[in-house]
């Protein structure tokens, strides 16, 4: 989900490559947000010896969001599972549902482990494989997040984020984010594909951050009503809030704070306000019918090994679901994930099951709004 | 007796046609046999996928006409001329698609009849070299030239940037995330499609009757307008089905330039994919392919199917 965008594999994968192909064209555009991964060189914790019963041979196809978080993925997991297991690891990419259901319903499946967010994983019930945890390190791993057919794997947070240099005061919040007098200059905001904001929407309405669920759709769509004529862009895909916000497109955004962090350590005058943001996670599945069963269970236990989870969210500052991992990490990165213990508790996590029953009626509604 | 001999010629005459058209049929049936091939690729890897995925819109996931109802539900009426037309996001979304397309098209056609009019009067050596800055664009990423054009149009984009420094614009003006953007992307984009077919047919014509017309005393403008632009005519057909049925399918563009309410059909499509509503998803793209068929079959109609994809027959 965090990096699901417009064709998803197709823009998401390109992205970075059209990115530096405007860089040579025009002036800034997209060249800080593509530079930003470079900034931060980062001594990665090493992995210490892994249990025996995670090696074995064979290959094993992952199938990736693409961009950013690939690039984490694969120094994080990918390629020390490769070479500590003796494993061979195939990156796919786009591991859209649509997909998934079109290969288990014609029985030619070719990925074994997918990420996707918890919803979709909801949302295709009946095509997973079971998730077995005796490989995994499990007195460390939060019991919450080990579902039956599922493991979430990385925690990311939905946040106001916002030019520095547009306002004297920063906004403490979605009120702020509504109130236009305040806070003048346009909004971006997430679009269908990746559900609209309806929590933000309440929330500024005065319902409290931790009495979001079950959501007032009529209060939200009432409280959208107010900020849509402020809104130049519904995005699509998470790294447009991002470059916005550098373009200085627009001084506001409800953005993913792994898209921020990197451009606002790459210099752009840009921040995040954690208040009322929405916690949210990505999760490892394993397709039914998956060629490498074994294997996938085997990676999918390897990567929430406290290193690895170290490794990622010291690459990309998403949290972390091994709560050892926290001990590798130095403290001011730990500072800047969505986990970290000063900032969980501005955040609230979101009701995976309200949305898995509400999406589509929420969506048909919301196709019906947006033209209106 | 003369009415014998009569019958006699008669019946010799049929049996000739007859035999003739034995002979032809055998000889049409040779044709079939060579677009075989092609025709049994098509439908096997093309024709069956597209007929597989379209038919959901019938049974997916009851078997009915269910995915066509919140195509016909009204959920607002719009006053149009006076009449109250029942209206809903899906219908709108056709409409706004059919009008990007039009709009597209026809700009195209305004912009790229004169490119296409000076290539075709051109020695051939020097089309070659102009025809390179027709193809480059047409070979870049439709995404790295959707991106340049979000540098271009921008807030802080080298437009607005040009306009604020030249002290033309104390305000930058809005040009992204607009209709205009739309249109902007898109026509950079469709104008090959509309320069080639277009040069193709020109080339094509003798320009030996321009010569003949203006010996015999047509000033230049009756020259183009009652000979070359008639003659012009199947490119310009066939430039416009092309633009105008691409145009229907767009996707990246529209999501990248455009704002809140271009919103186009594949977009739509896309959405009720991921969403898992193939049933629907296929009604929707059934639509769209109808109106595309239907809009060829209008086209074909009109100018003949000889007129579209023929050459110019002088």
């Amino acid at each position: 989900m965090i990096q699901r965008g417009l064709t998803r594999r197709e823009l998401v994968r390109r992205y970075g490559a059209a990115a530096a192909g405007v860089a040579l064209l025009g002036p800034r555009a997209l060249s800080s947000v593509a530079s930003a991964q470079e900034a931060t060189p980062v001594a990665l914790p090493e992995i210490p010896a892994i249990p025996a019963a995670l090696k074995g041979s064979g290959n094993v196809v992952v199938a990736s969001w693409g961009g950013a978080v690939l690039d984490a993925q694969l120094k994080a997991y990918i390629e020390p599972f490769q070479e500590m297991t003796g494993i061979t690891v195939t990156v796919a990419d786009g591991p859209d549902p649509s997909k998934v259901k079109a290969m288990v319903d014609t029985g030619n499946v070719e990925w074994d482990v997918v990420q996707l967010g918890r919803g979709d994983v909801l949302a295709l019930d009946g095509y997973w494989e079971e998730m077995d945890y005796s490989l995994f390190d499990t007195a460390n791993l939060d019991a919450a997040l080990m579902r039956p057919d599922s493991f979430a794997m990385v925690l990311f947070a939905e946040i106001l984020a916002y030019r520095t240099d547009a306002f004297p005061n920063a906004p403490e919040g979605w009120k702020d984010f509504w109130d236009v007098e305040a806070f003048p200059g346009s909004r971006t905001m997430p679009a269908a594909a990746q559900l609209p904001f309806l929590e933000g929407a309440v929330i500024a309405d005065g319902v409290p951050m931790d009495e979001v669920y079950p959501i007032d759709i009529d209060r939200a769509f009432a409280s959208f009503d107010r900020i849509k004529p402020h809104v130049v862009k519904w995005w699509e895909a998470g790294a447009q809030p991002a470059q916005m916000l550098t373009d200085n497109e627009v001084p506001l955004a409800v953005a993913f704070n792994g898209r921020i962090t990197p451009v606002k350590e790459a210099g752009a005058p840009v921040d995040i306000q954690w208040n009322e943001g929405l916690l949210a996670e990505d999760d490892w599945a394993i397709v039914k019918g998956a060629p490498n069963r074994e294997n996938a269970l085997k990676f999918c236990a390897f990567c929430t090994l406290p290193a690895p989870q170290a490794r990622f969210s010291m690459l990309i500052p998403y949290g972390f679901v091994n709560s050892k991992a926290a001990e590798l990490i130095p403290a001011d990165q730990l500072a800047r994930l969505p986990t970290a213990p000063e900032l969980r508790p501005k955040l609230f996590l979101r009701d995976e099951q309200w949305w898995a029953e509400n999406r589509e009626s929420v969506i048909e509604r919301w196709n019906e709004w947006i033209l209106e | 007796m003369a009415a014998l001999t009569h019958d006699l010629q008669g019946a010799d005459r049929e049996g000739q046609v007859a035999r003739f058209q034995h002979l032809r049929r055998r000889e049409q049936w040779r044709y079939v046999l060579l677009l075989l091939p092609a025709v049994v690729f098509l439908i096997a890897f093309y024709g069956y996928p597209v007929a597989a995925m379209l038919t959901r819109a019938f049974y997916d996931p009851v078997p009915g006409l269910q995915n066509f109802e919140p195509l016909v539900t009204a959920r607002s009426t719009v006053e149009f001329l006076g009449l109250s037309i029942p209206m809903n996001a899906y219908i709108r979304v056709f409409w706004i698609t059919l009008q990007i397309a039009a709009v597209v098209t026809i700009v195209s056609l305004l912009l790229g009849y004169p490119v296409a009019y000076a290539l075709s009067s051109v020695s051939a050596s020097r089309a070659n070299l102009l025809m390179i800055f027709v193809l480059i664009p047409f070979w870049t990423s439709i995404l790295v030239r959707s991106y340049a054009w979000m540098v271009l149009l921008g807030k802080e984009g080298i437009i607005n940037e040009a306009l604020l420094a030249a002290g033309l614009r104390t305000e930058p003006l809005v040009l992204l995330n607009t209709r205009l953007a739309v249109y902007l992307g898109m026509i950079h984009i469709m104008l090959p499609f509309m320069i080639l077919p277009l040069y193709a047919v020109m080339r094509g014509i003798d320009r030996n009757l321009l010569r003949a017309a203006g010996n015999l005393g047509a000033p230049p403008s009756a020259v183009f307008r009652r000979i070359f632009l008639p003659l012009s005519l199947p490119g310009v057909a066939a430039g416009c089905l092309l633009v105008f049925i691409l145009s229907l399918g767009f996707y990246i563009t529209p999501a990248l330039l455009g704002g809140q309410k271009d919103v186009m059909v594949s977009m739509l499509i896309q959405q009720q994919i991921s969403l898992l509503k193939w049933g629907f998803g296929a009604a929707l793209a059934l639509v769209l392919l109808i109106l595309a068929l239907g809009i060829y079959a209008l086209f074909t109609r009109v100018l003949g199917v000889e007129r579209v994809f023929g050459s110019a027959r002088t």
